[in-house]
């Protein structure tokens, strides 16, 4: 399945220490799992997608069990002008995702220690709008695309 | 891990429908022919292993700063 970044989720909260304009209704409400965890970090499963106006486009993938964790993503169509990771049939029944439209795709940014950020757009993280369950996917055509395609650059450009 | 030793041009199956064939053997390094459905990945492991490694570089614990974008989204 091939799936082109259309819009990507908000959830906007206040940041910790202010107080929460309405209380949530369900607590597991807007809470990522990915059965498989990230790789490298296979054992969390629980994430939730944080955002503000402030960082947008940024958005925070914060871990339910440790909120001091977090990763830093970014909707790639934000980063690059068409991005179309092949995802595998077998994930894409993994995922039940009946339609392209079903997933949102998110990338994680790195801060290098220089400063400049980069994303990662071969592994993008694939989750299902409406499950709320998602995978960290090598796509089937991973080559055509960088582990740290530049997001933004100290000097120019 | 199973460990089978294969001469050139032999051949592997996994499951009912996954071949990996030894094809070439060009000094230490060995050649292999995947055939494998459509559904299923195949990458190297080099792929995978740089991207736990990504994934590590990118946790962040402590302060959270979000870099700058060049022009296109600027903050009101």
């Amino acid at each position: 399945m091939k799936c082109a970044e259309t819009t990507v989720i908000e959830e906007r909260r206040e940041e910790a220490s202010a107080p929460a304009r309405k209380p949530q209704a369900e607590p597991n409400k807007g809470v990522i799992t990915l059965p498989m965890g990230l790789l490298g970090f296979e054992q969390v499963k629980h994430y939730t997608l944080l955002g503000s106006a402030e960082e947008a486009p940024f958005l925070w993938l914060q871990m339910v069990e440790d909120p001091s964790l977090a990763f830093l993503v970014i909707s790639p169509s934000v980063v690059v002008n068409s991005y179309e990771p092949e995802i595998s049939d077998e994930e894409v029944k993994f995922l039940e995702l009946a339609d392209a439209k079903d997933a949102l795709i998110f990338n994680i940014v790195t801060v290098h220690a220089n400063g400049d950020a980069t994303v990662n757009l071969k592994g993008p993280i694939v989750v299902n709008r409406r499950t709320l369950i998602g995978k960290q996917v090598v796509p089937l055509n991973a080559a055509r695309y960088e582990l740290h395609h530049p997001v933004a650059a100290n000097s120019s450009n | 891990m199973l460990v089978l030793a294969r001469k050139l041009n032999q051949q592997i199956v996994i499951g009912d429908d996954i071949y990996v064939k030894v094809v070439r053997m060009e000094g230490d390094v060995v050649k292999l022919g995947i055939q494998a459905p459509i559904s299923v990945p195949v990458h190297r492991q080099e792929v995978y292993d740089e991207i736990q490694k990504s994934n590590k570089a990118a946790l962040t614990s402590g302060p959270r700063s979000i870099p700058k974008l060049p022009d296109k989204n600027s903050r009101r």
